[in-house]
């Protein structure tokens, strides 16, 4: 079948140009996207830069949008995505700055996000004479979180990114979730994971949006794993100074008044004596004032008591 | 000018162990790789990794186990350091994080794997090496050593006959770099892209055996390549573990019936089994994942690969299959400690002959080669380096910026890179695929010579450096071309049947003139054959 690929291109030695082009291939009716592109790159333009390793659904090395779907190359038959019109559309990932054509910028995309949370065991014991000893089930759940290819789509779907990119993304909290479920796991490596994971561009910041639970090729739930992570947090006490005066101060807050305290909020999740941290917030605090929006003083408000009752159950039942 | 004590050319599990061990061991370290770690080979390493760990095994057993896959080929002193070395490697691997399936005791279980005598292969679901290969890169990491990702090392620098470094392409950059090093540790993986249809990834195209070729260096046995008996292949593949065929899956034809058992059988044999049923008239062969009791949970990863690659559901249809080039066993000639017979320059893994594999490989043997030889030749390469002391910063890459130069001068010549490697991995595979004979061989040297000629007038349009996977794929070609002359060359020159390597001119085993080793050097640009014993 005689298919059009339409291509985002990208040339970063003339001055970042970037634009589609358009290929006509002939391809058997199971070629696979991958097939396509590497047809197009031996025939008709040797420039043509995407990656692919495996090409059998392995390794995870050849996520692009196809026709805005991202997905890997080798996996997807061309008269999957062919049934509307002969036509393909073929761009990087999003979220992410592009190098040259479908290559994209994994380092700062996945590979450093990854290497935040201290990936890695550091068992007391290491080489010790025989292997830990665990229930198969605990296994099991490790390899399903584990079998992630760590190929950026969770990521690649994120809604948060788009916004702040220094925001730790479900692909590194996925990773993390794979040690903190682990029972192996030693406790000072836990709890020095937990302080980045729960850094204020972490755990916290996830939407819940559930977009990235769609993208994962392995369907792994990042988003339901995010929130596992965030019931462990909150069972083991939240690690990260600055989130944990955060969290104290807004609990507070609630029990007390009924109405959550900004102001306090502000000021004791900074440090009363952080005035630095505290300056950098001057603005804001002045365009609150000015749109009525820092009441002089929260009076406790009716049904408080009740309000106070459910969050101490809540937190019994922990 | 960046400057190591040893450098790592490879990102797979072997040298990652490496460079790990290394660093272990005082001594700095980076590593190239012309892909991210996580994308190479070693993950499509499904069944397992052995290891003596149960009460019906012992080291003994196992060195006897690889001996008898070896078939007469295997050097004692590398089966003995794998038979007694694999347990404690093992272990290291679950204490740091691999998450081995457990017995009822909460221990590492064990799979049977391939002709081995008990069940000895720990292992992660059917995804053993994604697991492995994972966890050696979280270990890499903590040890906080650099990583060179998306480099293609162009050649190896020599001073005073010592390996002292590398030139290589940064993908990203479009640089050539000089690394200097102390030691060089080649850990570049096999070159199984020699054969259409093949198991492995794109990028194992024997680059490091040329590198140490072009030095001089022989590469032994390289008529030993294995077939996996079990692969679903059209244009594409889809390996499923052969301990499926211990857990029930059956070999069938489109009747349903039996047509291979493969009890007992090395793999070798079992491939050679399933490709004559395969050619008797019978049809197709097939495998039968479903009487495997669990399936779902014992083989997640075939069954996802099978329904991508092939469409087929495995649960609910047998997948045809036949044998495909899966790995070499033959390599870079090195002794036990991964040294080559240029100083200061290692080799370890798949690109590396250290006798272990003989004329076949046990199956499960290739990741616990990986962490096993890759620990001890990391060590071994850290104390060459700290013996050799601090390397002036030598070498240049001019010579190599004018070969980029020259392939990306342009110009048609009518041909593609594709092309020619498509009508390559034909001729393998037609001509020294599972049954190979004198006149196949013959014709196979002809015409890898041609290729090689068309090769060399074939030029690259596309003149940046900057992510040019044409010029790389130019360089990988070049690779394998030459590699191709030197396998058939060793292939014709053995005259009988042993192992992975069946002649049908000459069906018997011939231990009193190849009970050896072959081993291919380049003379005056040609490669010339020769052999060595095998050392008891």
């Amino acid at each position: 079948m005689e298919v059009t690929y339409k291509i985002n291109r990208k040339d970063p030695e003339n001055g970042g140009e970037s634009g589609y082009a358009t290929y006509q291939v002939d391809l058997p009716e199971d070629a696979t996207v991958l097939d396509g592109l590497q047809k197009i790159r031996d025939e008709q333009d040797d420039s043509l830069a995407f990656r692919a390793s495996c090409c059998q659904g392995t390794c995870g090395e050849c996520a692009v949008r196809i026709n805005y779907k991202a997905q890997f190359t080798c996996t997807t038959r061309i008269g999957d995505v062919t049934k509307k019109a002969p036509e393909v559309q073929l761009d990087p990932v999003r979220n992410i700055s592009v190098i040259k054509d479908l290559v994209f910028d994994m380092d700062a995309f996945t590979w450093d996000k990854m290497a935040a949370v201290k990936p890695w065991m550091e068992p007391d014991e290491e080489f010790a004479p025989t292997e830990n000893i665990v229930s198969e089930k605990d296994m099991a759940d490790v390899r399903k979180t584990m079998s992630c290819y760590q190929c950026g789509l969770c990521d690649e779907g994120c809604a948060v990114l788009p916004v702040n990119f220094d925001f730790l993304g479900p692909g590194a909290m996925v990773k993390s979730y794979r040690f903190v479920m682990d029972p192996r796991e030693s406790g000072a490596q836990m709890d020095a994971r937990m302080k980045v994971v729960e850094q204020p561009q972490g755990l916290w910041d996830c939407v819940h949006c559930y977009e990235a639970d769609g993208k994962c090729p392995r369907r792994l739930t990042p988003s339901t794993k995010i929130m596992e992570m965030r019931d462990v947090s909150f069972k083991e006490g939240i690690k990260n100074e600055k989130v944990g005066r955060h969290h104290a101060s807004f609990i507070n807050s609630v029990k007390q008044t009924g109405w959550l305290d900004e102001r306090k909020l502000v000021m004791e999740t900074e440090g009363l004596t952080n005035v630095g941290g505290l300056m950098k917030l001057l603005p804001t605090a002045v365009r609150a004032l000015r749109r009525g929006k820092m009441p002089g003083r929260h009076e406790k408000r009716p049904g408080a008591d009740q309000i106070k009752r459910i969050l101490e159950k809540a937190e019994d039942s922990k | 000018m960046p400057q190591f004590d040893v450098l790592v050319i490879g990102g797979g599990a072997s040298g990652l162990r490496a460079a790990i061990a290394v660093k272990r061991a005082g001594a700095s370290v980076a590593v190239l790789s012309k892909v991210h770690p996580l994308r190479t080979n070693s993950a499509l390493s499904p069944g397992g990794l052995n290891a003596p760990l149960g009460s019906d095994d012992s080291a003994e057993k196992f060195a006897q186990d690889i001996r008898s896959a070896g078939d007469g080929l295997c050097d004692t002193e590398a089966v003995n350091i794998l038979a007694a070395d694999a347990a404690r490697e093992v272990i290291w691997l679950e204490r740091v994080g691999v998450p081995f399936n457990r017995d009822a005791d909460g221990r590492i279980d064990r799979r049977a794997l391939g002709s081995s005598s008990v069940q000895r292969a720990a292992y992660a679901d059917d995804r053993t090496g994604h697991m492995v290969l994972h966890v050696l890169h979280e270990q890499f990491q903590r040890e906080d050593i650099p990583c060179f990702s998306e480099w293609l090392v162009t050649s190896l620098i020599q001073d005073g006959g010592a390996c002292t470094g590398a030139v290589a392409l940064g993908h990203r950059s479009g640089q050539l770099e000089t690394f200097t090093a102390g030691a060089v540790v080649l850990a570049t993986g096999g070159a199984t892209q020699l054969y259409r249809p093949c198991t492995s990834a794109v990028g194992t195209t024997g680059d490091g055996l040329m590198l140490a070729y072009d030095l001089g260096v022989g590469l032994v046995n390289l008529e030993m390549v294995q077939f996996h008996p079990t692969v679903y292949s059209a244009d594409r593949t889809a390996l499923v573990s052969e301990a499926a065929l211990s857990e029930g899956a059956q070999l069938v034809n489109e009747a349903g019936d039996t047509v291979v058992d493969a009890t007992g059988l090395s793999r070798a044999r079992l491939a050679a089994e399933v490709h004559k049923a395969g050619h008797n008239g019978g049809g197709p062969v097939s495998l039968d994942l479903r009487p495997v009791a669990d399936l779902a949970s014992r083989f997640p990863g075939a069954l996802e690969v099978v329904k991508s690659m092939a469409g087929i559901d495995a649960t609910k249809d047998a997948v045809p299959v036949q044998p495909v080039a899966h790995r070499p066993m033959g390599g870079i000639e090195t002794n036990a400690a991964g040294e080559t017979s240029v100083a200061g320059l290692y080799a370890v893994g798949e690109c590396a002959h250290n006798g272990l594999n003989g004329a076949g490989r046990l199956p499960g043997n290739t990741l616990t080669e990986a962490v096993v030889f890759g620990k001890r030749v990391g060590e071994a390469a850290a104390a060459h380096a700290k013996a050799a002391g601090a390397r002036e910063a030598g070498g240049s890459a001019a010579r190599d910026n004018e070969r980029l130069a020259e392939i990306t001068s342009g110009g048609s010549s009518g041909d593609t890179l594709g092309t020619i490697h498509r009508e390559l991995g034909e001729l393998m595979s037609a001509n020294l695929g599972v049954t190979r004979t004198d006149a196949g061989l013959a014709e196979a040297q002809d015409k890898i010579r041609a290729l090689q000629q068309r090769h060399a007038a074939l030029r690259v349009n596309n003149k940046s450096r900057i992510y040019n996977y044409a010029l790389a794929g130019h360089i990988e070609l070049g690779n394998l071309l030459k590699l191709a002359e030197a396998t058939a060359l060793a292939a014709r020159g053995r005259a009988e049947s042993r192992g992975a390597h069946l002649r049908s001119d000459h069906p018997e085993k011939d231990d009193s003139n190849w009970k050896a080793h072959t081993v291919v050097r380049s003379q005056d640009g040609s490669p010339k054959l020769d052999t060595r014993a095998v050392s008891a």
